[in-house]
This record gives C-alpha cells, structure tokens and sequence, in this order.
C-alpha cells in the first residue's frame, strides 16, 4: 500500500497535475483578490450578519448626515433625496416631513440618525459618522460649525428604502462568503499541494535517489535572482491594476474585464515559472547544493582559499629558516595595520595621539628588516655551503670515473693481450672458435667501457670542449664520407639534402663527429632493410637544424626519452653489437657543444633534430 | 688490420732488445709474449726504478713504459731518461684523455699507446719506432731539400717517393699531390675546396666526398690505426691537416 501510493506520488504525471493545479489555484487567488476589489467588496460582511450593523449601512446614513450638514451651511438640499430629513441651525428650518418631531424619525429607528446639542446620533455606531466613507465632508473646516450646539438634525429612511438595501447588501455578503471560502479552501489546497511537491520534487518510483532537473544546473544566486525579476515587477503590475482602483465601484467594465484577463495570463505565467525556479531551489536544499552550487560561494571561496593561500605558512614548514621570513612577515603586516588603522582613528577623532603609532611602526619596521636581513644571510650561508657541498661531490664523481676507468682497463688489456696470444697458439678448431668468441666479446666490453666513460664524463661536465667555429654542411659531409664504406653496403638508400652555402657554426669537431657518427651508425643499425635514410640541413629562424629520418626495421615500442636513457636500446633483445649509449652520446656530447639534441618517434619513422645557432657572418 | 700486412715482411729489425716497463705483471708479461713472437728480446720491468736499473745494465734498442707505476711513475722515467738517452719510449697507459697524449709526448715519448691496445697495433707501432730508430742513416740521406718530412714520414718530391719509417708506400698520383700540398705546410689546416682546386686542377663544387675518400685511402696507407690517424687528421666542419711532429 505504502509503495503504491509512493509509486503514485512520485510518477510524473501526478507531480506535473498537482503542478498545474497549484499554480492555477494560485493565479485564481490573486484573479479573486483583483475582482473583490474591483467590486469593492467589503470583506468586512463575512464578520457582519446585520446590515443596520454594516459599514455600508453607516455609509448611507453618512452621506444623507453629511448632505444635511452642508444644507445646513448652504441652505438647500439637493431637490428628491430618498430620506426623511429635519435639520435646524434654531431658527431656520428644512424638512420634508409634515410632523418634523424626533418621534416621528425615531419610529424609523434603526435607519435613524440625529445631531443634538452637538452630538451625533446613531444606533450600534459610535462613532458615527467618522467611521463613514463621508467623514471627510463633515471634517471640512467650513462645516465643523455644523457641531453648533444650536443645530439639530433629524434624518430617517424609510422602511421601503432600507429594506431594498438590506436586501441588496444581503445578497453580496452570500457572494464576498462564497468567494472567501473558496478562496480559503483553495489557499489550502495550494498550501497542501506546495508541500505535497516540495516533499516528492527530485524523487522518482524506481528508487530512493535525488535526481536534478534540468534548471537544477543553473547556479543558485542566478535562480534567485530570476525569481526576483519575475516576482518583483509582477508585483509592481498587481500593485498598479490595485492602483487604477476600481473606475466605478461595485460595476465591472470592459476595462477592468481586460485588466483581469492580462493580470490573469501574466500571474499564470510568472506562478509557474517561480514555481519551477523554487521548486529548483528545493531540490537544491534536498541535494545539500543550495549553498554550494552559486556563484557567490564559489567566489567567496575563491577568495578564501587565495587569503588562506597568501597566510598559510603550512608549505614552510620543513624550512626554518623561510618559515621564520614567513611568520615575522605575518606579524609585520598586522601590526602595521593595526597601526594604520589607530593613526586614521586619531585623525578622525583630532587626537594628537596619531603621531604615536607612526613612530612605533618606524620601531616595527627596523626590527623586520633587521630580522629579515639576518635571516637571508643564513640563507645564503646555507645555499653556499650546499653549493660547495655540490662541487665536492661532482670533483669526487669525476675522481671516480676516472679511477673506475683505469681500474677496468687494465683486467681488459690482460684479457685482449692474453685472447690475442691464445688465438696464435695451436688449439683444436673448437676451442679457437671459443677464442674468437671471446675476442669480439672483449672488443665489444672494450667499447662498452670507453663509451661509458664518455658519457659519463660529458654528463659530469669533467670533459674539456674545443669550441672553434666551423661548417656543420662540411662536418656532415665529411662523416658520410668517412661512412662512406659502411653506407654503401648497409642496403640503405641516403638521401641527404644540404644546403649550397656554408653554415658556420660554434661547435667542438671532434664532439659533433661523434655525434653524427653515432646518429647515422643508429639509422645504419635499425632501418628496415631497402629503405631511405633522408639527411637534410637548413637553415630556420637563425638556426642551423639538421635532421636524420630513417625507418625502424621493428617497431619502436618507446618513448623519445626513453631512446635516450642510458643503455636504452631500439630492440630488447640486446644482442646486437654496440653499446646502447650511441644516442645518449649524441645528445650529451651535442649539449656539450651547446646544441640541441631531439628525437622524434612516429610510428615507423625514426627522426633525429640537431639544432646549434648559426654564428654571426 | 689490413695495413699491417704492410708491414709484416719487415724483418730488418731481428732481435732487438725492448724494454717493457708495467707494475701489472701479466700485462708485461702478455707484452713480452707478443713480441718475442715477432721475434724481438724482450727485458721486463715492474716499476720506474727498476726500469733506470734495467736501462743501465743492458743495451736497450727501445722502451714501452707504463704511467702509473708505483715508485717512480712513467712520466717521470721518460724525463730521466730523455737526460741521456735518445732511444724511442713508447707510452701504455690506462689514460686515454687527448690532454694525456699531448703531455705524455711533450716529456719525451715518441709514441703513446691507450689500453687496452690492439696487439697487433702495438706490434706495428713498435716495428715503426724501432724502423725510424734503426735507420737514422736514410733520415740523413733525406735532408735535402726536396724532401718533405714529418715525424715518421717522408716525401722526397724529386724521386715522387714516400716513405713511412723508412718503408716505401705506393700512392696513386692524386694521393700523392695531396699529400705533398699537405706536407708542404704541416699543421696547416687545407679545406677541400683547396685541395681539389691544387690537385685537380678544376673548379671545385660539391667536393667534399671526393676529397675525403681519396684522404681515407691515403690514411689506410700511411696510418698505423686509420682510426686514430697520427699524421693525416681530419678537422672536422673545416678541413684537412697533416700534423706536424
């Protein structure tokens, strides 16, 4: 039962019906307000069930007590009044009754009203005639005199008359009742039905989540600040059709018929709309996002976290040293406003006191520079001793390198001089074999060793550089040239591009042979077989760019700085000849020479960039 | 290493007598295994101090001298022995820094060898030196003035003759007016648009291959280790240079 009627209540079509008939039930009630005051209804009758108690009764009454108040004045009354009236200032008389004694208007007692020695008269209403509509005519300073103790006024209308009106008035209480009620049932409901949608907005029968809407998207304060330009000029327009006041009280024209249909349409529209918007909302405040999701949080946030970021001394934390610099900052700025704000608040006050805390900051500030100054000599003292520190390490890597070198070079000699020596001496076949065999390993360890140290010493900055000023179209002509053997019977097309002039760069010779060498050896070593290697050299943006594109005989399953790691190698496998460190040499050494070294890996194409800047002609 | 078949059917240098001078005996003793296989009489030293001692007792046609060596190191020995003696001293070190080279050959040394050494190269290198020591006669017979020398090398431009310690070299005509233009100025760095325009006689475009390969030809005939030239140097991205020693 209980899932059912949540099914219900949270299907769709139940949520969009009870939306309709709110914001219909809404816009009826303000249609009903817009009429009741066009028809001026007094809503004072539901309270009423006497019509000689009614405000409308002592209106009429007023009206004739104020029209005998001003005949009193003028001398006449307008020609065919509805009343009986007797009205004497003590010596002149008006009436129209034959027998003007208060006997007589009493009898038509309670549609009676009299002025006696200055006071007036009128059942059940004390305060007649103030509390009439025609008060004002009576208030008029030309007639206060009416309140003379000489002046006496009778007026009673006849039963006739006053029956009619009870009638009339009797007849518009029943329908102001009717229009009240169902405007208080209605209220009701919408409240019952507003509650009904806050309660399932979001929620859907299938499950127990909190699903947004569409508008739910938009930031709150945007939301709001929608709702505030539907409602507020909506109320701007009910206040001004308020304001054109019923033209003719108590009867519907055609005008007010139009006002009521536009003010219709347009509340229709605006309740639904504000109707979505807060509903919106509440699914927000549901969801927790209400704060959250605008636009004001997350610049408040914004703000905060850059405050938090500027006074936040949690990332000095592991260094005394800035973290002192930090905190003696912290401290000098809130003092200097606490004393900024003190010197304007003397000022503004005319104290003389506001030469104080300007003296006091000059106080403040000589300690923080003061402090501060200390503290980046420790600074310094600090980055000095860990530079040192620095170069000490680096003179002992290069002591090693060289020490490791010559330690691994003389087992090596021994074992190519003594390999050498085997392979001269009369062995069976196979074990001339395994001595050829350990004669290229040694070579190849042979290579490994002198590779290593070079890059080892290129990457420690302990290798000696030529700088001279030379041609890099030369250079790479002269290492293809110098390649020129292993070229031709590599299989391999080259197809070199070179430039016609000269391009003089800064360079060590020797370095950038080494690199050249290293790079075509590279291309010599993986191309796929049958394939071109382009070589090219031009000149871009006062730069000397050569680059070298070979296609991969395998695929290349690494990254551009992978290649250049040391002992990286283009296949795994490792069994080919080299060392592995051609590429790294290449790049350390054309740093060396202040170069820059790149590769490129894309798919199959294997691209290797040398750049130098060109030198001044 | 073809090119020590070049130098393999010299036999004019038989049983002369080398001293090997390293504190790592089994590198001496594989020294002296190598060349008293070429057969040459070998006496072995382990330091510096022992190497003056075996200098003096014996008569020693050439030195092949380690540098680190405890006592007196091989640097040192060159100095002493350069005092009064002229026989060649062959440097094998560990260090293999160009500024090692060039400081090894500025206290005396005639040749300096990197471990680990190519046997073979090692041969050849000592054949070389002892060929230059032995035949000082054919140097003198050479200071005329047609002839253009340069350490080991020598160019006799009447006779159209060149020989590397001693040894004649056969080189094509083109080789040989390359090296001549080279010779003539040692240490002169000839770029190889120079070059071809002395030899050939032509106006030089896109020459740089052509020049090259005729100067790597002459380096296989005249080098010990064509890839380690110790005459005929490539300055790379600038040109060519025959050393001067």
């Amino acid at each position: 039962m209980v899932t059912r009627l949540r099914r219900f209540s949270t299907n769709s079509v139940t949520k969009v019906a009870a939306f309709i008939l709110t914001v219909l039930i809404l816009t009826g009630l303000a249609e009903m307000a817009l009429y009741i005051y066009f028809r001026d209804m007094d809503l004072q009758r539901i309270f009423t069930d006497d019509y000689f108690d009614s405000r409308e009764f002592a209106d009429l009454m007023g009206k004739a007590a104020a029209e005998a108040g001003e005949a009193l004045l003028s001398g006449e009354l307008p020609g065919n009044v509805p009343y009986h009236y007797y009205i004497s200032d003590g010596s002149k008389e008006l009436t129209n009754v034959e027998n003007p004694d208060r006997s007589f208007f009493e009898q038509f007692e309670p549609a009676f009203c009299a002025l006696e020695n200055g006071r007036w008269y009128l059942k059940n209403h004390r305060n007649f005639p103030y509390s009439s509509v025609y008060y004002y005519k009576l208030s008029n300073p030309d007639v206060r005199d009416v309140l003379k103790e000489t002046n006496r006024i009778y007026i009673a209308y006849p039963k006739e008359y006053t029956k009619a009106q009870e009638q009339e008035w009797t007849q518009g209480r029943a329908v102001v009742i009717r229009l009240v009620t169902a405007a208080a049932v209605g209220a009701i409901l919408a409240v019952i039905l507003a509650i009904y949608l806050a309660a399932v907005t979001g929620r859907k029968p299938d499950d127990r989540e909190l699903h947004p809407g569409r508008i739910d998207s938009v930031y709150s304060d945007i939301l709001i600040a929608i709702l505030c330009f539907l409602v507020v000029p909506w109320y701007l327009l009910a206040f001004s059709a308020f304001e054109t006041g019923p033209y003719d009280r108590g009867v519907l024209t055609a005008y007010h018929k139009g006002t009521l249909a536009v003010f219709g349409i347009i509340t229709l529209s605006v309740t639904a709309l504000c109707g979505m918007i807060v509903l919106a909302l509440i699914r927000k405040i549901k969801a927790g996002t209400l704060v959250k999701h605008s636009i004001i949080y997350k610049f408040l946030c914004r703000i905060y976290d850059f405050a938090v970021s500027l006074f936040d001394g949690r990332m000095f934390s592991r260094y005394p040293l800035t973290r002192s610099l930090f905190y003696r900052q912290l401290i000098f700025i809130i003092i200097s406003f606490v004393f900024v704000s003190l010197t304007f608040l003397f000022l503004l006050t005319g104290s003389l006191a506001f030469i104080i805390p300007p003296v006091l900051e000059a106080v403040v500030i000589y300690w923080y520079v003061k402090g501060n100054n200390r503290t980046y000599m420790d600074i310094n003292r600090g980055f000095n001793e860990s530079f040192e520190e620095q170069m000490k390490s680096e003179r002992m890597k290069v002591a090693l390198i060289t020490n490791v070198s010559h330690d691994l070079k003389t087992p090596l000699t021994s074992i190519i001089s003594y390999i050498d020596l085997l392979s001269k001496e009369d062995l069976p076949e196979s074990a001339s074999d395994y001595v050829r065999i350990l004669g290229e390993k040694a070579g190849r360890l042979n290579n490994m060793v002198s590779d290593l140290f070079d890059l080892a010493k290129s990457t420690s900055g302990s290798m000696p550089v030529d700088i001279d000023k030379l041609d890099l179209k030369k250079l790479i002509e002269q290492t293809l040239a110098d390649m020129g053997d292993r070229i031709e019977n590599s299989g391999l097309v080259f197809r070199v591009r070179l430039p016609e002039n000269p391009m003089l760069i800064f360079a060590d010779g020797k370095k950038l042979y080494r690199v050249f060498q290293n790079v075509i050896d590279n291309a010599l070593k993986y191309s796929l077989q049958g394939t071109r290697v382009y070589i090219s050299l031009e000149e871009t943006e006062g730069m000397a760019v050569a680059t070298v594109k070979n296609t991969a005989g395998y695929e290349m399953d690494f990254t551009a700085e992978e290649i250049l790691q040391r002992f990286a190698r283009g296949d795994k496998s490792r069994t080919s000849e080299g060392s592995g460190l051609g590429l790294s040499i290449a790049e350390s050494f054309t740093r060396l020479c202040g170069g820059r070294f790149r590769v490129d890996i894309d798919g199959d194409l294997f691209k290797v960039t040398v750049s130098f800047n060109l030198a001044q002609q | 290493m073809d090119n020590t078949a070049i130098y393999s059917g010299v036999a004019r240098t038989d049983k002369a007598r080398i001293l090997v001078v390293d504190d790592d005996r089994e590198i001496a003793m594989a020294v002296e295994k190598l060349l008293a296989r070429e057969g040459f009489d070998v006496i072995k030293a382990y330091d510096g101090m022992q190497a003056l001692e075996a200098l003096a007792a014996n008569q020693v046609h050439l030195i092949l001298l380690d540098i680190m060596m405890p006592k007196l190191d091989g640097l040192s020995a060159t100095m002493k022995i350069r005092e009064s003696r002229n026989i060649p001293i062959i440097i094998i070190s560990a260090k293999s820094e160009d500024s090692d080279k060039i400081l090894g050959l500025s206290m005396g040394a005639d040749d300096y060898v990197t471990k680990p050494f190519n046997p073979l190269e090692l041969v050849a290198r000592v054949k070389s030196q002892l060929r230059r020591y032995m035949h000082l006669g054919d140097i003198a017979n050479g200071q005329k003035s047609s002839v253009l020398r340069t350490g080991g090398l020598c160019l006799d431009t009447d006779a159209k003759q060149l020989t590397v310690d001693g040894e004649p070299v056969k080189l094509t005509a083109k080789e040989y007016k390359i090296l001549e233009l080279l010779m003539s100025k040692p240490g002169v760095v000839f770029s190889a648009e120079q070059i071809y325009e002395a030899v050939w006689k032509e106006v030089p475009y896109s020459v740089e291959n052509t020049v090259m390969v005729h100067i790597r030809r002459i380096r296989e005939k005249i080098e010990i280790n064509p890839k380690e030239p110790k005459y005929l140097k490539v300055v790379w991205g600038i040109g060519y240079k025959i050393e001067k020693i």
